[in-house]
């Protein structure tokens, strides 16, 4: 088609791969009597067994991250940030999708998945935490009264909402007022720390015009105040979402299709033209 | 009304039109009226038996439904994008999805996820569209091949170059570009200035660095050359290795369950920290742990 030649010829590029996986997160002694099987593991260098009993969920969490047990006040605000994002409610599109997939008699196997998968997104998900964060650490260094003036220059006013950046904004036009209630709790909190006290300068300046923290801006600046990266901490949003999105699902198995709304021919409109 | 009753109003307009109400373009069911609709095209009476499955794809992803010779060249490129080996990585997942007895559908679509990659697949194209789009801005501009590649090179202190729509993993060279050269010259395509451009860079590359043009980086310049956005390309192809994963997870599910490349435990390599004595984290929260 082109008309010209291609020198297409392949050649293998003789690459050397590792002979064996590394990682320095978990480490397990094969069992004597059977190799595949494993009869001790430690993670970052301590005894699963022994975690299972003397440590918390929150703990472990932040061990297996970040490769260390964290300190009484780090556990407690990541366990706080863990309750706080464990639910996105069944307004939340995730949510949605999920328990309607539940009285479609969806295989419940797959609600995680299908509900995690639409929380990878750059609206109040994955991505927009790991954006949020990357926005945060960019930001932190400059004053938040300057920063916020500079981007509400520059904010565009879409239909919809609003984002003067990742993680803050409008929520159906509005401020959202549990986010608010939310990130003063975290602010009292022993394990605050900068990012959170940078967010609250930055959303006071942008307060008066009508935007705020959004659930992501705060999941993203207590991720940093853990020390955790930009891409671990969009991990983590979706991960300590899942509880909610699976429950709201399977409240729903066994209900029929009429348990959920549906919209009616009158009010799907099929445009033309 | 008071005035800040009115600003309410006003600010919660734009959600109020839209609770409880679809508005579409795409189409959609006349439900108890056997009536489907795909972009104004009548899916029974129009669509079904009469367009290909790739054209009603094209049309439902694009809103235009393209000629029968475009949608043939698209399925075959799908064909020779989706190899039946578990060692392509998104096809390892259809097989480990087989090893654990998942169903078909949770394979496929976990292995069609892992093909979102900046590295192969379809989550490498929207970076090969702006390269290619960037690249032809500048020969419009009268820029010589080697100042485009100096530009698009991402890996401008390196020897080697890196410019997304060139090179490939394991291999270097790429066979299926004749064999889908031949399928458009065939269905009466000729070369538009993207490909053109695409080729003048596989011709420079391949003499600078022994790197040349990727299966990638051919179709999206094709695509482009047909008035294909780099959004709609992306989306076109979101499932193009469906196939291939298909075959893996068959095979490995056919098989005993986790006898698809078992591990022993010295198999992994551990390199973390030695181990240490667990505090006790749940009797004595003063304790601080951190080392």
């Amino acid at each position: 088609m082109t008309g010209r030649g291609i020198d297409t010829q392949v050649r293998d590029r003789k690459e050397v791969f590792a002979t064996r996986s590394r990682t320095r997160i978990w480490g397990e002694k094969p069992s004597p009597a059977n190799p595949y099987l494993a009869d001790a593991a430690i993670c970052h260098g301590y005894d699963h067994l022994d975690l299972i009993r003397h440590c918390g969920f929150a703990d472990v969490l932040y061990l297996l991250f970040r490769g260390e047990l964290p300190s009484q006040d780090q556990s407690a605000l990541l366990d706080s940030l863990m309750v706080a994002l464990i639910n996105p409610g069944p307004r939340h599109p995730a949510c949605r999708a999920v328990m309607n997939t539940a009285v479609s008699k969806t295989n419940p196997a797959h609600f995680l998945p299908i509900g995690l998968s639409l929380l990878s997104g750059d609206h109040l998900g994955n991505g927009e935490v790991a954006a949020a964060m990357k926005f945060l650490l960019e930001n932190s260094g400059g004053d938040p009264e300057a920063v916020a003036g500079d981007l509400l220059e520059l904010a565009p006013s879409p239909e919809g909402d609003r984002r003067i950046a990742p993680g803050f904004g409008t929520r159906f036009g509005g401020i959202d007022p549990m986010a608010g209630k939310i990130v003063r709790h975290f602010s009292v909190l022993p394990g605050a720390g900068d990012a959170l006290r940078w967010g609250a300068r930055f959303v006071e300046a942008i307060e008066g015009h009508g935007m705020g923290w959004l659930m992501p801006g705060i999941a993203a600046a207590v991720f940093i105040d853990l020390g955790f990266s930009p891409r671990e901490g969009g991990g983590l949003f979706q991960m300590m979402s899942a509880p909610g999105i699976l429950a709201h699902g399977l409240e729903l198995v066994g209900q029929p299709l009429t348990a959920m709304p549906f919209v009616e021919n009158k009010d799907y409109v099929i445009e033309r033209g | 009304m008071s005035s800040n009753a009115a600003e309410q109003c006003e600010a919660l307009h734009f959600w109020d039109t839209r609770r409880n109400v679809i508005r579409t373009r795409v189409g959609g069911a006349v439900i108890g009226e056997g009536v489907v609709f795909s972009h104004g095209y009548s899916m029974l009476e129009e669509l079904t038996g009469h367009a290909t499955f790739f054209q009603v794809l094209v049309l439902n992803v694009t809103g235009r439904l393209p000629e029968k010779r475009l949608a043939d060249w698209l399925e075959a490129t799908f064909t020779c994008m989706s190899w039946p080996d578990p060692r392509i990585w998104c096809n390892g997942v259809g097989s480990y999805g087989g090893a654990l007895r998942t169903s078909p559908v949770a394979a496929i679509t976990a292995g069609t996820l892992a093909a979102d990659s900046r590295l192969y697949g379809p989550g490498s194209f929207p970076l090969v569209a702006e390269t290619i789009g960037k690249g032809l801005r500048l020969r419009q501009q009268g820029a010589p091949t080697a100042d485009i590649v100096a530009r698009l090179n991402r890996r401008a202190d390196s020897p080697s170059a890196a410019v997304p729509g060139y090179a490939r993993p394991i291999a270097a060279g790429d066979e299926r570009i004749p064999v889908m050269d031949q399928v458009a010259r065939n269905l009466g395509f000729t070369a538009g200035p993207h490909l053109e451009l695409a080729i003048d860079i596989h011709d420079y590359m391949m003499a600078e660095f022994e790197e040349g043009l990727n299966l990638a980086g051919y179709l999206v310049s094709f695509l482009m050359d047909q008035n294909m956005s780099a959004k709609e390309i992306y989306r076109l192809y979101s499932l193009c290795v469906n196939s291939g994963i298909h075959a893996c997870y068959g095979e490995a599910f056919d098989n005993p369950p986790e006898s698809f490349l078992p591990l022993m435990c010295d198999d992994i390599e551990y390199t973390g920290h030695p181990s240490r004595k667990t505090p006790n984290h749940q009797q004595d929260k003063e304790n601080v742990y951190v080392q």
